[in-house]
């Protein structure tokens, strides 16, 4: 029987005057709380200088919670790949797989940001080539080398890495891609496309015909694990989930083109729960149990996901309400959709 | 009596053959061990394409262990600063001092090792400029909300560490320093040179006078915090503590010597191909816990060093040697040592 893994993307950033150290340890009673509740994989995303919020690093963000869950999956989604050396890269994700038994799962996607691009001394044209170059010489590297490669940006002079991988050959590869030609390169480069959050399902659909052609024309299978990244967020009844996820989830919907930066709606007005029903139909999972695992089942059959990444805090849930929310989740919503299945 | 801090330092590297998930377990039992014991420090370093040895990262193995031994500082002995971005190691290091209530030491050094500079796609000629501004720009993003600069390899553009670190200003900067030259620079820019571990004792004694006179030169005064960091191994007596720790430590000293480390030392010290007694003398600490504390006495009254981070473990060193060793230190040296 297919199964549905379920996974939690920790929320990312903080407003400036927050405590990161309580910050964190909220954190690692999320990341434990996953673990004892059968959860299959944690997430962790890439970013610098967020300035005016406050972020945690990646690298030693997933590599500090391992051993809080050393059951779960370690997605590092994303490393924001052109921005970093190829030999730094296969060595930091072999020493965590091999810390954590053989658990990461290597996301990478382009960056967008341009403070990024400056910090690191790279150029925003051209960062498609520089991705692709990393990528390469990365799973060389994973693959035992000696390797000997002269790149735009970095020469290896008989390279290796200094630790062995667990997982063989290397970590799955999931590429993060929006535009088609991104889900051309995913289906080329990666162990599989790894669905943004943002877009709607039917969307979705569309490109994943691009994906499935885009494979066929180099021979690769559709792969066997498909994740996708969504706003989950779930309660026993429809409204209390709208109520509650409302707030956080309109600060993410206002920075969509759509709603317009004039468009600011009054609290209390009818419109805004329609316009929120308008934006978060196909694209947010916000509900009852019932709701939240049937629309899971939707995206599984529509376009062949077999793995949810969830993103469910957004920004300022209370750390109860988060844990509440897993529990609730892992014991009513979970079984449902393996059911499904 | 001596106010000296012990750390203990976790190369972490092994040979090729050996199961690094076993070792990656020994690790953490040691972690565990130096947390309960008293000592101060874990320091692990840094190094890319370490074959023939096998070797964990740095930023995310400190990160990992940390949950081994929450009292313990966390050593980042060193971190190669010219092959990186100041952006990516000053948030990095920012997180750690978060996930660990504020432990980071900010270990900083050149490097000399081709393979590294061209991984990175920079080189030897480019390293002391690029140490420089990278540690400008690491200091500006832990104290200034918003930094602009432009700098050889990268620009802050309105650039912000995204989380200032717990410690305050930032954490302690030890500058790792062979020559004379880069010691005038660890006194001008860090908070203290950190003493490598290759070197003579009696060139560390020399040097520190080159150290004491830069330090007034920059208007600095003498750091309380000064480290150094030494081969250290003890049994009952000197003859067993040679005889068990020399095949291990023969080895890595030959490797070192053939990465080209002792090109990098100073003028009449630059030789790390010795035979293995005339490497020992006057460099390691190798003896009985009285010779030992009595050596490191020695050190802390002609030098002033007062963090004292230990190797005692060398690639293919069994673990209950370790531990032993670990053990040895602590209920035997460090009471000596405090005592004076």
């Amino acid at each position: 029987m297919k199964k549905m893994q379920f996974g939690v993307m920790l929320r990312g950033v903080f407003p400036q005057g927050d405590d990161m150290r309580t910050r964190f340890a909220e954190l690692m009673e999320q990341a434990r709380a996953m673990e004892r509740l059968g959860y299959d994989s944690l997430t962790k995303g890439s970013h610098f200088s967020t300035y005016p919020m406050q972020e945690m690093v990646q690298i030693p963000f997933l590599s500090r919670v391992m051993a809080e869950c050393p059951s779960l999956r370690l997605n590092a989604g994303i490393v924001l790949l052109a921005l970093h050396k190829p030999l730094e890269v296969a060595e930091n994700f072999a020493t965590m797989d091999l810390m954590s038994g053989g658990k990461m799962i290597f996301g990478c996607a382009l960056g967008y940001r341009d403070v990024e691009f400056k910090g690191f001394g790279v150029e925003r044209k051209g960062a498609g080539r520089r991705f692709e170059e990393n990528l390469d010489a990365i799973k060389k590297l994973w693959a035992g080398g000696p390797v000997t490669m002269k790149g735009s940006h970095f020469e290896l002079e008989e390279a290796r890495i200094s630790v062995p991988l667990v997982q063989k050959p290397h970590p799955p590869v999931w590429l993060g891609a929006n535009a088609d030609k991104a889900i051309e390169r995913a289906a080329r480069l990666g162990d599989c496309w790894y669905l943004n959050p943002h877009q709607r399902l039917d969307t979705f659909q569309r490109q994943m015909e691009i994906y499935k052609r885009a494979l066929d024309a180099c021979g690769k299978p559709f792969p066997k694990e498909l994740p996708m990244r969504r706003e989950v967020f779930c309660a026993p009844t429809h409204e209390e989930a709208v109520r509650i996820a409302g707030p956080f989830l309109k600060s993410m919907y206002e920075a969509y083109e759509e709603w317009g930066q004039d468009k600011v709606m009054p609290a209390g007005d009818n419109d805004i729960s329609q316009r929120y029903e308008e934006l978060a139909r196909d694209r947010f999972i916000v509900g009852s149990p019932d709701e939240v695992a049937e629309e899971m089942l939707r995206y599984h059959r529509l376009l062949g996901v077999n793995h949810i990444i969830m993103s469910v805090q957004g920004t300022g849930l209370p750390q109860s309400q988060v844990l509440e929310t897993f529990e609730l989740m892992a014991k009513e919503v979970f079984p449902k959709v393996q059911q499904g299945m | 009596m001596a106010d000296v801090q012990f750390g203990l330092m976790m190369r972490a590297q092994f040979p090729a053959e050996d199961d690094m998930q076993l070792r990656f377990r020994e690790l953490t039992a040691q972690a565990h061990l130096a947390d309960k014991l008293g000592y101060a420090s874990i320091t692990n370093g840094m190094h890319y394409s370490s074959a023939p040895f096998q070797d964990f990262q740095q930023l995310p193995f400190l990160s990992r262990i940390m949950a081994e031994a929450p009292n313990l500082r966390l050593n980042f002995g060193i971190i190669l600063l010219s092959l990186h971005k100041p952006l990516d190691i000053a948030e990095s290091l920012a997180t750690v001092d978060i996930l660990s209530g504020g432990k980071v030491i900010f270990g900083a050094a050149l490097g000399y090792r081709d393979v590294e500079f061209l991984a990175f796609g920079t080189s030897t000629k480019e390293k002391v400029k690029r140490f420089e501004e990278n540690l400008i720009a690491i200091k500006r993003l832990w104290t200034e909300d918003v930094v602009n600069m432009k700098g050889s390899h990268f620009e802050l553009k309105d650039a912000s560490a995204a989380t200032k670190p717990i410690q305050k200003p930032h954490p302690p900067i030890w500058i790792g320093a062979n020559a004379d030259v880069a010691i005038k620079r660890a006194a001008r820019m860090g908070d203290c040179w950190y003493v490598n571990p290759h070197n003579r004792i009696d060139t560390i004694i020399r040097q520190t006078d080159v150290y004491r006179r830069a330090l007034d030169e920059a208007g600095k005064p003498f750091p309380k915090e000064f480290p150094a960091r030494r081969e250290v191994f003890v049994a009952r007596s000197r003859e067993e503590a040679m005889r068990l720790c020399k095949p291990f430590l023969a080895k890595k000293y030959k490797a070192y010597h053939e990465w080209g480390q002792d090109k990098a030392m100073p003028e009449g010290d630059n030789d790390l191909g010795l035979d293995f007694d005339d490497l020992v003398r006057d460099r390691f600490l190798v003896g009985s816990p009285d010779e030992v504390a009595g050596q490191i006495l020695d050190l802390n009254r002609q030098t002033g060093i007062n963090h004292l981070i230990m190797s005692m473990q060398w690639p293919g060193m069994p673990q209950q040697m370790v531990l032993d060793t670990i053990t040895m230190v602590a209920e035997e040296v460090f009471p000596r040592v405090r005592k004076g």
